[in-house]
């Protein structure tokens, strides 16, 4: 029989179970339940969009939320997650609507609706359209806030180059906002699957962040001290637990993996927000090196003009 | 990295000035090694490199043979031999004693194709072939060497034997020493043909690796895929390990007390032979020299470069330094099944990265041709121009002996201030005259001009050859010029564009990131110098340099690409190294602070 439930805790939930949360929370509860470090959080199932007797629902959800992590009126981020979301052949990235450092039923339920709203805007209309999706439908999902004193995304291969031995980290101080909007220039790093070797490490100017501001129950925007700007967001150590992360989670999906990241400010815990396939390279067609037996290869090398300087 | 495709010009080979108290430096070299001015429009407008990897100093007028001998036998067998599709083969010049090379390459598709016809077939012999032929090379080079070793030569005697002419049939000592000469010369050349046989067929297959691997892997380190195929043969390191020996030794026969930082090989020696342990331990150095001293205090190009068994300073300083190590419980082995076990872990996780089954296959299969062809290319100096070359000129020595002792030269040495075809010119008025009964001319005529050019060789080392001269390429094609120098016309244009607040760049070598005191060493024979736990700074390093590497952190070299020796030995030793700076040695003093970045390809002065 089909699920009705309007609310699900992530760690009842399955990449299956698509149709019903939609790709984001999905991906969140398959991550869960496989052993990574997931802030916890519910979906509100596509059963519920649009209806007006979720609060009972979402009321007891974020209350055993609340209880889980030790406090009343958890800070939360409020997402959409539309049933083609997230998915292999389409990632909506940045298209739909995500409200942070929510805390309160009332807030969180005025911010399920406002990404109610988001499915019908313009532009999501227009990408699903641009995408050939027909599925309707919208879940929400509902994740506890990381304190983040560093955070972003990460590609489990170059999404310059398509390399898939490298791992390529941005990271800026506070919130992950700032890194997944543009809004600064990160710090970007490289590094090999293989050796685990920092290969590339640019320093970016990261000069605003996103903190919360507890007081007013809601994040505000302050400049980065000059001194900090200079400095690499993360240490060699963190930027190696963090590859390590992506590693996993691409080995547990079979996949490349577009992740995004933060590190608590109170005690350094690594977090995975969430973590989608990669789009882009997936289904490029890539310029496979020539393959074939020595001979073969050896007349390619030869011929081509061995060494030619890169443009 | 983006770059605009922009011919850059470096200065024009003949408007180089000669340095002041070097006029008449061309009239050592043969005519044919000197840029022709009836051929400007054409030569200046060549690309030429400086190849101060294998000729870092001025070359004496004899020692340019040792230049000569490496390009006819390049050429050789790319060009007419094997004709490699892109290149024909490696011109070289001299300016200012210093040599300039570039490649003759082939750029028309069409003429590419047809010298694949031939190109595949030969080169499909060699690989399907390789154990039985790396066998038939080594009975060549034992053969050359033998015959090298066995060679005479003939004083000039006031009167001939009655025996070996008159009964044994001998030809006249005059005809013998000119016939030593040639065969000399001509067992050089054959050890030279020898050393490109094969060496350039494993670079053709580490190239093909190379090039498939920046394809699959855009940003993988030029020194992983280095890593992966390194075979840690032993041969090269064979020396050291002997040296490594003699010290444990010492140090079991308790002599290792003679051994002390500042004595002269002479003085422990003497010590040494006043005891029965000591006496022990100099025959345990007398069975271990042969042929493994034989190694060059340099590489193989120079006359002055000795070998081990003819200076023995080199060896007793490492020696020193090992008994010290030993002493402070420091193991003296190399990682090398360490290193073996991470060569394995990084092939097979790269390869499992590939996406589709056929990219791993090619891989696996490249991967292994590289593996099996490839020890040669680090195995075959010691036989070449360590062992081959330091009996060449000690050859040399004893015909500049007789010469000398006929009153053409002060010194044996000095015959290595005639270049090749002079000793042949001054042999034959040496045996003219003996025969004729009359004053040879030579011995007025060599000894000032020998005088001379040791002044000019003294005022050309001051100088600082630029890297290059001419008109740099859009597309350098030679393989070799690549891995062996680290020539591309990115680094060129680098180099060109190279500024002294822009710091030290070179090629990521080995990886690793490591901060220490720099020591600049220019000479091998400094090397005691250096301090544990320091950075080396030096122009090139040659195998000889391999008692250094137990010591240092890290390793930056001014010359030198990927399959350079201080790459090769630093990937050994698992220290970070940066090689092809162009200008290390004179950006860095001994005493700064700095960090070399190995996976990078930068070093940062810090203080």
């Amino acid at each position: 029989m089909a699920d009705t439930r309007y609310a699900i805790p992530f760690d009842e939930l399955r990449l299956d179970q698509v149709e019903l949360v939609g790709g984001k929370c999905a991906n969140l509860g398959e991550l869960t339940q496989a052993g990574f470090p997931v802030p916890p959080g519910f979906a509100v199932t596509t059963a519920a969009h649009d209806r007006e007797d979720i609060g009972t629902a979402v009321e007891a959800a974020y209350a055993a939320l609340g209880h889980r992590v030790g406090r009343t009126d958890p800070p939360v981020a409020v997402r959409s997650s539309a049933i083609a979301e997230d998915m292999p052949d389409a990632s909506f990235a940045g298209v739909q609507d995500t409200y942070l450092w929510i805390c309160g039923l009332d807030a969180v339920l005025d911010g399920i609706r406002r990404c109610w709203a988001s499915f019908h805007n313009p532009e999501a209309v227009a990408y699903r359209e641009a995408h050939g999706i027909t599925r309707g439908g919208m879940s929400v999902a509902v994740q506890t806030m990381v304190d983040a004193r560093v955070a972003g995304v990460m590609f489990t291969l170059n999404p310059v180059s398509g390399d898939p031995s490298s791992i390529a980290i941005d990271a800026s101080y506070g919130l992950g906002i700032t890194v997944v909007g543009g809004e600064v220039t990160p710090d970007s790093f490289l590094v090999s699957k293989v050796t685990r070797e920092i290969v590339r490490r640019q320093i970016g100017a990261k000069e605003i962040e996103v903190v919360a501001d507890p007081a007013a129950a809601t994040t505000v925007t302050r400049d980065v001290p000059e001194e900090l700007r200079a400095q690499p967001s993360l240490t060699d150590e963190e930027i190696g637990r963090l590859a390590e992360l992506g590693r996993r989670v691409e080995t547990h999906y079979g996949r490349h993996q577009d992740l995004e990241w933060a590190i608590d400010r109170h005690g350094d815990e690594l977090f995975l927000l969430q973590s989608r396939p990669e789009t882009v390279w997936s289904r490029k067609a890539r310029a496979q090196p020539v393959t074939g037996d020595a001979m073969a290869m050896i007349t390619a090398a030869m011929t081509r003009g061995a060494v030619k300087p890169k443009q | 990295m983006t770059e605009a495709r922009v011919a850059t010009t470096f200065q024009s080979p003949f408007d180089v000035p000669t340095p002041s108290g070097a006029e008449g430096w061309e009239e050592m070299y043969p005519y044919y090694l000197l840029f022709d001015p009836e051929r400007r429009e054409a030569e200046e407008h060549r690309f030429w490199f400086y190849n101060g990897m294998h000729f870092p100093e001025p070359m004496p007028a004899f020692d340019m043979i040792t230049a000569e001998s490496c390009y006819l036998s390049i050429g050789l067998y790319q060009g007419r031999v094997f004709q490699i599709p892109t290149v024909l083969g490696i011109e070289h010049r001299v300016v200012n004693g210093y040599v300039y090379i570039t490649s003759n390459e082939v750029s028309d598709p069409d003429e590419i194709a047809q010298r694949l016809e031939v190109f595949l077939p030969r080169i499909g012999f060699y690989y399907e072939n390789w154990d039985m032929l790396v066998g038939r090379w080594q009975a060549a080079v034992d053969k050359a060497i033998e015959e090298l070793t066995a060679l005479e030569v003939p004083h000039l005697p006031v009167l001939e034997d009655e025996q070996e002419l008159l009964h044994d049939h001998k030809l006249g000592s005059n005809f013998r020493l000119m016939t030593a000469y040639d065969r000399c010369i001509g067992l050089y050349n054959e050890l030279n043909q020898l050393h490109f046989e094969l060496l350039l067929l494993a670079y053709g297959a580490y190239l093909t690796f190379f090039q498939f691997c920046q394809q699959a892997f855009p940003d993988m380190g030029t020194q992983v895929i280095a890593q992966m195929v390194a075979g840690y043969d032993t041969t090269m390191f064979r020396p050291d390990d002997e040296l490594k020996a003699l010290a444990a030794s010492a140090l079991e026969l308790g002599v290792d007390g003679a051994f002390a930082q500042g004595r002269t090989p002479a003085d422990v020696l003497a010590e040494l032979e006043g005891s029965d342990a000591g006496r022990g331990w100099i025959a345990d150095l007398e069975s271990r020299k042969h042929p493994w001293f034989f190694m060059s205090t340099g590489d193989g190009f120079y006359h002055h470069h000795r070998a081990w068994v003819d200076d023995l300073r080199l060896p007793f300083t490492a020696i020193t330094g090992y008994i010290a190590q030993i002493r402070a419980g420091t193991s003296l082995d190399r990682p090398k099944d360490k290193l073996l076990a991470e060569r394995d872990r990084i092939a097979a996780e790269y390869s499992q990265l590939l996406p589709t089954p056929e990219e791993r296959t090619s891989f696996d299969e490249m991967l292994g041709l590289c593996r099996h062809v490839f020890p040669h290319a680090e195995g075959h100096k010691f036989f070449i121009e360590h062992w081959g070359t330091s009996l060449f000129f000690n050859k040399m020595r004893e015909i500049g002996a007789v010469m000398s002792e006929n009153g053409f030269f002060e010194s044996a040495d000095d015959v290595f201030y005639l270049n090749i075809h002079e000793v042949h010119e001054a042999l034959s008025d040496l045996g003219l005259a003996w025969s004729g009964g009359a004053t040879a001319r030579g011995a007025v005529y060599w000894p000032p001009r020998v005088k001379r050019r040791r002044e000019i060789l003294a005022r050309l080392a001051e100088w600082t050859p630029p890297p290059a001269l001419g008109v740099v390429p859009e597309v350098i094609n030679d393989p070799t010029v690549q891995l062996l120098w680290g020539v591309t016309a990115d680094r060129l244009r680098a180099w060109a564009n190279q500024t002294e607040d822009e710091g030290v760049h070179g090629y990521a070598a080995s990886p690793g990131v490591v901060e220490g005191v720099a020591r600049v060493v220019r000479d091998v024979n400094e090397i005691g110098a250096v301090q544990q736990g320091e950075v080396l700074v030096c122009p090139v390093t040659a195998p000889s340099w391999g008692p250094v590497f137990p010591k240092i952190a890290a390793a930056v070299s001014d010359i030198g690409g990927m399959m350079s020796h201080a790459a090769i030995v630093a990937r050994e030793y698992g220290l970070p190294a940066v090689v092809g700076t162009g200008h290390a040695t004179k950006m860095i003093k001994t005493g700064d602070r700095v960090r070399v970045d190995g996976d990078h390809g930068t070093v940062t002065i810090l203080s």
